[in-house]
């Protein structure tokens, strides 16, 4: 979430990809950081470890919420 | 001024800071104005100094606000000095305080004090139990720490602090260093202040992992085994020091295996340097249990960058156990460890009201 801030704050347009476990910290941080509406998509807790076909499936599932939320960032 | 909360008495008080989430859990000092000012004023300093911002909440941290925890924490107003200092070392860029208590690692902010300041702001434990129960300064100058990590800082547990199981020293991690049976230079002195001068060393650390080793007076290379002893301790594969490399880590030697090591001729820089040598995962368990960072042709995998990332001091009581406190050492500075001077010149002492 940080990470995706900064780049925000660079103007880089940035989405953020927070698992549902880290949801709330990832509130916590865009608001504290003074952009409680940064772009972010859930992905499922967890993804880390979970293999390439589960990876691959988790990225299918929220590409197109990806593109979108980049494209609205860059407007 | 810090905004004030009202409540009909201390009782009623303490419940409405558990439910504010302003507390670590136990019981806390209520921290009335009255308590408070006595604190700042035993600063010497003024009450609306800011030291610094603390992550990840981004509060700045006023001596009032830091007092405020000292109260909580139920610190005497003697320990204040220690306080502050502790909190301008986690404030301190080099030290990560953001990544640190947003990281899903178990690391807690370890206090080590030296100098005078060990009696003078004390008296602070560096015997037997020292990182346990039943010393007033250790315990609350740890927790102080803690609470204005938790409410100016404002982690808080699943939603900004994010350890997944955490470790007791999340309460309060608090020692000093034995100097006075010591037969090393200080530690404050080996990161480059005066002996006379008063320092708090804060880095991020795991529980102490006891290190059991009863020695061999009739065998000369007994150091040597000490020494490797230790440095499997801090180079434990499955910490991050063993996985990641790098990432200051700390040595607490008990009054014998110092005198072994001394024994042997080594000075505190000289241990730091053995350590640094033994301290590796070798590349059979690196290719066995790290295939994902092992690459085709792994190699024995350093647990440190150098041999000033291993913080040694001596404290404990006699007997055959040292300790090793792996770390996190991750963040961009990679878990540095920060020395800052307590100013005690300016503190005051108030005859009558210390303890009060």
């Amino acid at each position: 979430m940080r990470d995706g801030i900064n780049l925000a704050k660079l103007g880089i347009p940035s989405v953020a990809l927070v698992t549902e476990e880290f949801w709330a910290q990832g509130n916590f941080v865009a608001e504290s950081l003074g952009m409680p509406g940064a772009p972010r998509v859930q992905l499922p807790h967890p993804v880390a470890g979970t293999g390439a076909e589960n990876m691959t499936t988790v990225a299918d599932s929220v590409a197109q919420e990806i593109l979108a939320a980049l494209e609205a960032s860059s407007d | 001024m810090t905004n004030t909360l009202s409540a009909r008495d201390e009782e009623a008080a303490l419940e409405e800071l558990h439910r504010l989430r302003c507390t670590d859990g136990l019981p806390v000092v209520i921290p009335t104005a009255e308590r408070v000012n006595r604190m700042v004023l035993a600063s010497g300093l003024e009450a609306d100094m800011m030291l610094g911002t603390m992550g990840p909440g981004h509060g700045i941290a006023t001596v009032e606000k830091v007092a405020i925890a000292a109260v909580m924490a139920g610190c005497l107003p003697d320990y204040m000095p220690v306080v502050i200092a502790a909190v301008k070392a986690v404030i301190d860029p080099d030290f990560d305080l953001t990544e640190m208590q947003a990281t899903t690692h178990c690391t807690a902010p370890l206090i080590i004090v030296n100098g005078p300041a060990r009696h003078t702001c004390g008296p602070i434990a560096s015997g037997t139990g020292a990182l346990g129960p039943g010393h007033r300064a250790n315990a609350t100058i740890g927790r102080a720490l803690r609470l204005t990590m938790i409410n100016i800082g404002k982690a808080r547990p699943g939603s900004s602090d994010m350890a997944l199981l955490g470790h007791p020293g999340k309460f309060t991690f608090c020692l000093a260093e034995d100097e006075e049976s010591s037969p090393f230079t200080p530690l404050h002195v080996s990161r480059g202040f005066d002996a006379g001068d008063s320092v708090v060393t804060v880095l991020g650390s795991e529980a102490p992992h006891s290190v059991i080793y009863a020695g061999d007076g009739d065998d000369p290379n007994s150091y040597k085994s000490l020494l490797e002893l230790l440095a499997m301790g801090l180079a434990n594969p499955p910490s991050n020091n063993g996985t990641l490399t790098g990432g200051c880590a700390t040595v607490v030697l008990n009054p014998e295996h110092s005198a072994i090591l001394h024994g042997a001729g080594l000075t505190r820089e000289d241990i730091a340097q053995e350590l640094y040598q033994r301290s590796f995962v070798e590349a059979s368990i690196v290719k066995r249990l790290f295939s994902q960072f092992a690459g085709p042709d792994p190699q024995d995998r350093m647990a440190f960058k150098g041999p000033e990332q291993i913080l040694i001091l001596q404290a404990g009581g006699s007997g055959v156990y040292s300790m090793v406190m792996p770390s996190w050492c991750v963040g961009a500075h990679a878990n540095s460890a920060v020395s800052v001077k307590v100013e005690a010149d300016m503190f005051c002492e108030i005859p009558g009201l210390s303890g009060d």
